[in-house]
């Protein structure tokens, strides 16, 4: 199907405005008004534009789910229904380990079951790359293949390719055709579609060609330490990678008092920082900041694929660009693998 | 919506017993009877200050009640052990996996256990009290570093006295004032005075990081196999649901996988003794 742009995006303002289809809220990246390079999760309130054809947003999607602090005693949900438009391909992922961690058989996470439920996603394929994105190097493309309810293509100008991925995509799209004129698509559409998928899929290819890297991550956890003291030489354990990361969920838990009696909160917590597993006896498995930075690769990479069967690590480089000490992701990856490569060809 | 995994059970704490200056026992009635199986844990709420991962020491033959041996380590202890007979407690688990007690059947069973981790080590060892018949025989190493630290004083010459039980204590030192009559050496040295065979029977480990790492070590010179050792592992066991990541060791999540992991299972993991 292809859908006309002035009348969707028009269409999505009345979802907020009148609360089309019970939506009490729609969600969009938005331009930073001090950065043009910027884009950022908001509440549309009617006086900026979308700007969804973009890369993704500087915050993880993942906020708009489970956010940094947060009451689990007694047990909140959230039932506003909610529209989020222009998730990327990586935040979708993303979802996916969020998914598996947090609504499983020995646990639910109220919360975040609830705003998986009342939310329905609209995915718009990326049109541009921020310099750190890196998702073909995980596995990913710069479009999604899952994750959404509905997803939108770039055709050009005026038209938008429009892809349903689930019930509640489809029942939004029922919605929409009262509003916005809907056409079916042809060959060509598709075509383009397809094409316009290949030309930014190859930009990004290009543009993380020094960082291919055959995907034995098993390296990581072989190499030789001292090249890991090395790549955190300029960390300096804030934390800001985990913080920002669509899939690093970890948590703390903080008991209080409060006039209605006693009440848990769980916050966002960092495995960057030394208290984070150490025990109240004072044994810490890592005590070394190098240990911890090293954790973390090793957690995207070993831990959550062994505890999910998926990549901790969708590509969205955001840890690259929000690190104080300019540490790149992808070069630390492609650095340590082939040390370690080296190592194992030296140990035959 | 399901059951808030985060909501307590309160619990009564009628006894206290010090078993050292660092060491309690609360003896707890929970408001409602807590079935566990013996290795497995709870998260300890101190209401309004926070909580912990604490495995009861009371077999698991008993729910009415429950024994949970504390010691002060840290803040939410330090509350526990200000904590006064008719106070209340939140429990909530149990959680994670037991001891495999099926593997144990038939077996001589030796268990370790060092300072507090004497405490999870009791809740096994009064438990194969329980089925006594069902094992060959249980031998139990404890360890402390003093006589004033060694816990369950009061308890062990009775345990001494039933038939197929064996239980060695040691010291590591005697501080002057102090008396002490039994073996004044490393826990991992009782293994000396033993003639257990250690192929095909197992061994549970608990106590402080170095006593684990080196009582492994020792036990696997001894004879055992890595699948034959069974090690209590310490994490930060945050919510014990496998939610907060905190008590990872490589794939494994302590609270879930363990906290009772053989050697076999986490020997190429990192940092394990830590």
């Amino acid at each position: 199907m292809i859908i006309e742009k002035t009348g969707l995006y028009d269409f999505f303002r009345r979802c907020q405005a009148e609360s089309l289809g019970g939506f009490r809220q729609v969600i969009a990246p938005r331009l930073s008004p001090k950065n043009p390079n910027v884009l950022f999760w908001d509440k549309w309130q009617g006086d900026w534009e979308f700007v969804i054809d973009s890369y993704r947003t500087v915050d993880p999607l993942r906020i708009l789910f489970y956010s940094a602090r947060e009451r689990i005693l007694p047990a909140q949900t959230d039932n506003e229904k909610r529209l989020i438009v222009g998730a990327k391909a990586c935040d979708l992922r993303a979802l996916n380990v969020l998914d598996k961690a947090l609504i499983n058989t020995d646990f639910v996470d109220p919360l975040y079951e609830s705003r998986r439920k009342n939310t329905t996603i609209v995915g718009v394929d990326c049109n541009e790359i921020a310099p750190t994105c890196h998702c073909n190097l995980v596995e990913g493309a710069p479009y999604a293949k899952q994750g959404f309810d509905l997803n939108l293509t770039n055709l050009d100008a005026n038209y938008y390719f429009l892809e349903v991925g689930s019930a509640k995509g489809q029942e939004l799209l029922d919605l929409m055709q009262k509003y916005v004129k809907i056409n079916r698509s042809s060959e060509d559409d598709l075509n383009t579609r397809n094409e316009n998928r290949q030309a930014i899929e190859k930009r990004l290819k290009l543009q993380n060609k020094q960082y291919e890297r055959d995907p034995q991550y098993e390296t990581l956890r072989t190499a030789d330490l001292t090249k890991w003291v090395d790549e955190a030489y300029t960390c300096c354990g804030c934390g800001g990678c985990t913080n920002i990361c669509p899939t690093c969920y970890c948590l703390i838990l903080n008991d209080e008092t409060a006039a209605e009696g006693f009440i848990k909160d769980r916050s966002a917590d960092t495995c960057q920082i030394h208290g984070y597993a150490r025990v109240a006896g004072g044994a810490s498995p890592r005590p070394k900041m190098y240990e911890r930075f090293r954790n973390r690769y090793l957690c995207k990479f070993r831990y959550m694929p062994s505890n999910f069967g998926l990549l901790g690590c969708t590509g969205c480089g955001r840890c690259s660009e929000v690190c104080a000490g300019k540490i790149e992701f992808r070069e630390v990856v492609k650095r340590i693998m082939s040390a370690g490569k080296v190592k194992e060809s030296a140990n035959v | 919506m399901s059951k808030n995994p985060y909501k307590t059970t309160a619990a009564i704490i009628y006894d206290i017993v010090e078993e050292s200056p660092t060491i309690r026992t609360l003896r707890l009635r929970p408001e409602q009877p807590i079935t566990f199986k013996t290795g497995q844990f709870m998260e300890v709420t101190v209401p309004g200050i926070g909580e912990g991962p604490f495995t009861p020491s009371s077999s698991h033959y008993v729910s009415e009640v429950m024994d949970m041996t504390i010691m002060k380590a840290g803040f939410v202890t330090e509350y526990i052990h200000k904590a006064k007979v008719g106070d209340r407690i939140g429990l909530r688990g149990p959680y994670g996996k037991g001891y495999p007690l099926d593997k144990f059947k038939g077996k001589d069973v030796l268990i370790m256990g060092g300072g507090v981790g004497m405490a999870p080590t009791r809740s096994l060892f009064l438990t194969l009290l329980h089925d006594i018949n069902d094992y060959n025989s249980v031998t139990f190493l404890a360890g402390a570093r003093t006589p004033a630290d060694m816990i369950y004083k009061d308890q062990v010459a009775e345990w001494r006295k039933i038939p197929k039980v064996k239980f060695l204590r040691s010291v590591d030192k005697v501080p002057e004032g102090e008396t002490w009559d039994e073996d004044v050496c490393l826990v991992t040295k009782l293994l000396t005075k033993i003639s257990i065979e250690p192929r095909n029977n197992p061994v549970i480990v608990c106590g402080p990081p170095v006593m684990m790492k080196f009582g492994t070590f020792d036990l696997l010179k001894y004879g055992y196999a890595p699948a034959d050792i069974y090690l209590s592992m310490e994490k930060k066991m945050y919510c014990g649901i496998g939610q907060c990541r905190h008590c990872v060791i490589g794939p494994y999540f302590a609270c879930k996988d363990g906290p009772v992991f053989t050697y076999e299972q986490i020997k190429d993991e990192e940092n394990i003794w830590e």
